[in-house]
């Protein structure tokens, strides 16, 4: 099976940024440190963004990243402060 | 521990596997599509169609078309869903609904706050140019309204709750404002029917075979899609005000928030 590497450059970029964005998902549920967390998920909602920019759907790009770079993180690390920042 | 790690590590990868192979060998047909479908080409097609009218919104972006007019009742209902969702909230806070927080912050340091005074305006202009050109690029009332509602959130952290309370941002004003815009929203798909005494299609943008109201197509000669810059800006001023409603009631000091779930465990 050959694959064309420049007709697909897109669809090989779309691979290696959901790939990436899996170690991030996996140290947010892993880490013990709360504020940590907040900001390995903003990283991998960051990546879905380009993600979802790639697949050619500027429009949820737009509230993508409002809601989920930042006031998401900034909701919830105002929870962190309030319950404690690490996890036991 | 350690082998709960493994399976974990395990399951990840299975995951992984599970949805990337088969992608890999065509389980979503040809990436990208080869052939549009039949509805997606006859919406592209008459869109923004100046030769045959009979269909079209005078929208250029297509996916405002889909949102606000051939699917308009969708969104309209879906607004509805934020709407309570926000009723909600402020209700769970009814006891400290607009009052002053008890407790005086200062706000971060003044490097922090000059650099913030010079972002916010932009951050409110990006959010406005948004929902304004909803019509012609891609973006649209919820994208603008909640690029906007970042401004008062990062303004409440960094300037202290005080500057907020003591702006015309108020509880009152912004409930004000969010049910002047949810009016707004209900009442532009009802104009057509209410001007022309019923002879028109709830939802009608532009003339139809069957009746002739229509919303102005063109401003200044750029197309704006009639009622759909309406809904847009609308639906950001309503998103705007509910979102910050929201994080002014969450940003609430430990004493206020306690204040308001007292006597949680006998009930509301």
């Amino acid at each position: 099976m050959t694959v064309d590497l420049v007709g697909n450059l897109v669809f090989l970029i779309i691979g290696v940024v959901s790939i990436a964005s899996v170690p991030f998902v996996v140290l947010a549920i892993e880490s013990k440190d709360l504020l940590k967390a907040i900001i390995f998920s903003a990283v991998q909602s960051t990546l879905y963004s380009f993600l979802l920019f790639l697949l050619l759907a500027p429009d949820i790009v737009l509230v993508y990243v409002a809601v989920s770079v930042g006031l998401l993180p900034l909701l919830s690390t105002l929870l962190v402060k309030k319950v404690g920042r690490y996890e036991k | 521990m350690r082998s709960r790690d493994i399976a974990f590590a395990l399951l990840i990868l299975s995951i992984l596997l599970i949805l990337a192979v088969p992608t890999f060998l065509g389980a979503l047909g040809s990436l990208p599509p080869e052939n549009i479908r039949s509805l997606a080409r006859s919406i592209l097609g008459l869109t923004f169609n100046p030769y045959n009218k009979s269909l079209w919104t005078a929208s250029p972006e297509a996916v405002a078309a889909i949102i606000w007019d051939y699917r308009g009742l969708d969104t309209l209902y879906e607004t509805m869903v934020f709407y309570t969702a926000i009723i909600a909230t402020l209700m769970l806070y009814r006891e400290v609904l607009g009052s002053r927080d008890e407790v005086r912050g200062r706000g971060l340091s003044l490097i922090v706050k000059r650099g913030t005074a010079i972002a916010l305006p932009a951050i409110v202009v990006v959010g406005l140019s948004t929902v304004l050109h909803g019509m012609l690029t891609p973006g649209g009332g919820f994208q603008g309204g909640a690029i906007m509602a970042v401004a008062p959130v990062v303004a409440l952290i960094v300037f202290s709750r005080s500057i907020i309370e003591e702006s015309r941002l108020t509880y009152a004003h912004l409930v004000a404002l969010r049910s002047l815009a949810l009016l707004g929203i209900v009442l532009v798909p009802l104009i057509p029917i209410i001007v022309t005494f019923g002879n028109a299609f709830i939802f009608q943008n532009q003339a139809k075979a069957l009746y002739s109201f229509t919303y102005p197509s063109t401003v200044l000669d750029v197309p704006m899609g009639g009622l759909i810059t309406f809904l847009n800006i609308f639906e950001g001023i309503a998103v705007f005000s509910a979102f910050t409603l929201a994080f002014t009631i969450l940003l609430y000091s430990e004493k206020v928030s306690r204040k308001a779930v007292e006597g949680e465990d006998i009930g509301f």
